[in-house]
């Protein structure tokens, strides 16, 4: 009976931790295949790629706006920081660049009514030095996914903004 | 090592995996309720902390598995909901109206989900409706139709190859008091019009 009981605990400790890992582990490793998918395996990495009009068969992740025009960015700020910058839409319409660490944090989002003129951020780790005068936005991890969405409800509305976020950077810092 | 000790051993090993695998596997299930979790807002769920470093470990692996990438409050705020007024399960083969006021965010929209957390595979390119697509009044009421097919008039989004779906309001750049107060916030009413043929 008591070696019944013992093999009950240990069945629930083990449960516990078994349950607990899991959901630690489901966001890094999610966001893994996410970085993995956009980066094509780890080949454009710190360069915006610009997304497709989303539609039905949109399958990159899960979700996704039919509304909206994506762009993204794999980062790895290893080797040391990055500018990211974005320009404006036509007319003023809705534009946001937002950092998501590695663990899927949403870290920053900076959006057009803060900055109609275009958005421009350095992108560092802690201890990582960034020029003077620069807006920095630390990031926890090395790696993770910045994501420019504008707002795009039509073929034509898309046309428009894609043109203009041909202009967005995100690039290691100059020199 | 006598045989005893060794089996009794070999029993332990199994208990403890087997405990492993059964939490591991509630973790998953759990996660597989998707966004229908949180807090609850007329019929409509949402997080304050979704896409917030102050989520919790469970908050965040939802999050992630049913909407990864999503934004923080500051910028956007998500509700969804898989029910009716009513409380019944939203299905492909049924018509809905959407009504509500005026929302407090720069713009927000209204999309279809199947199960799998994707887009339905149709292309009726009315995947969403939108704050730009809808005719409010003059008290700024409007109204929607969520059906497999398009209606006479107003805006729609189609619920064909859907199944069992859900919706996902977005409204992006929500105001100070919605941001403070998801209560706060007059959330649409979805109503069942009819099902089957008629849908």
């Amino acid at each position: 009976m008591n070696r019944n009981l013992k093999l009950f605990g240990l069945f629930i400790g083990a449960a516990v931790i078994g349950h607990v890992a899991l959901v630690l582990a489901v966001p890094n490793a999610l966001m893994g295949v996410a970085m993995d998918r956009i980066s094509q395996g780890g080949a454009v990495i710190n360069r915006f790629q610009f997304g497709d009009r989303t539609t039905e068969k949109s399958r990159g992740v899960v979700r996704p706006s039919p509304d909206l025009a994506y762009s993204t960015c794999v980062y790895d700020l290893s080797k040391g920081p990055l500018l990211v910058t974005a320009a404006p839409s036509p007319g003023q319409s809705y534009v946001s660049l937002s950092v998501f660490a590695a663990n899927t944090d949403n870290i920053a989002a900076l959006d057009s009514s803060q900055y109609p003129q275009g958005i421009r951020f350095v992108l560092a780790m802690k201890g990582q030095a960034a020029p003077a005068g620069e807006r920095v936005i630390e990031s926890p991890s090395a790696r993770g996914i910045i994501l420019d969405r504008r707002l795009a409800p039509t073929a034509e509305k898309f046309a428009e903004v894609d043109q203009a976020r041909r202009a967005d950077s995100c690039a290691p810092l100059a020199g | 090592m006598s045989a005893d000790r060794k089996g009794s051993r070999w029993v332990t090993a199994g208990v403890v995996v087997a405990g492993l695998l059964a939490g591991a596997a509630s973790g998953w299930f759990w996660l597989q309720k998707g966004m229908i979790q949180g807090e609850s807002y007329a019929g409509w769920s949402g997080n304050s902390v979704t896409g917030s470093a102050d989520a919790d470990p469970w908050t965040r692996a939802r999050v992630a598995v049913a909407g990864l990438l999503a934004l923080n409050k500051s910028q956007a705020i998500y509700f969804t909901r898989n029910t009716d007024s009513s409380g019944a399960r939203l299905r492909e083969d049924c018509r809905y109206r959407v009504s509500g006021g005026t929302l407090p965010a720069r713009w927000w929209s209204v999309t279809v989900y199947a199960a799998d957390n994707y887009l339905p595979i149709n292309d009726d390119q009315a995947l969403s409706f939108d704050a730009t697509e809808v005719q409010g009044d003059a008290a700024g009421n409007w109204t929607a139709t969520l059906a497999p097919k398009r209606p006479e008039s107003g805006a729609w989004a189609s619920t064909r190859k859907a199944g069992e779906f859900d919706i996902t309001l977005r409204l992006y750049q929500p105001d100070a008091r919605a941001q403070a107060d998801y209560g706060s916030i007059p959330m649409p009413k979805v109503e069942r019009l009819d099902c089957g043929d008629q849908a």
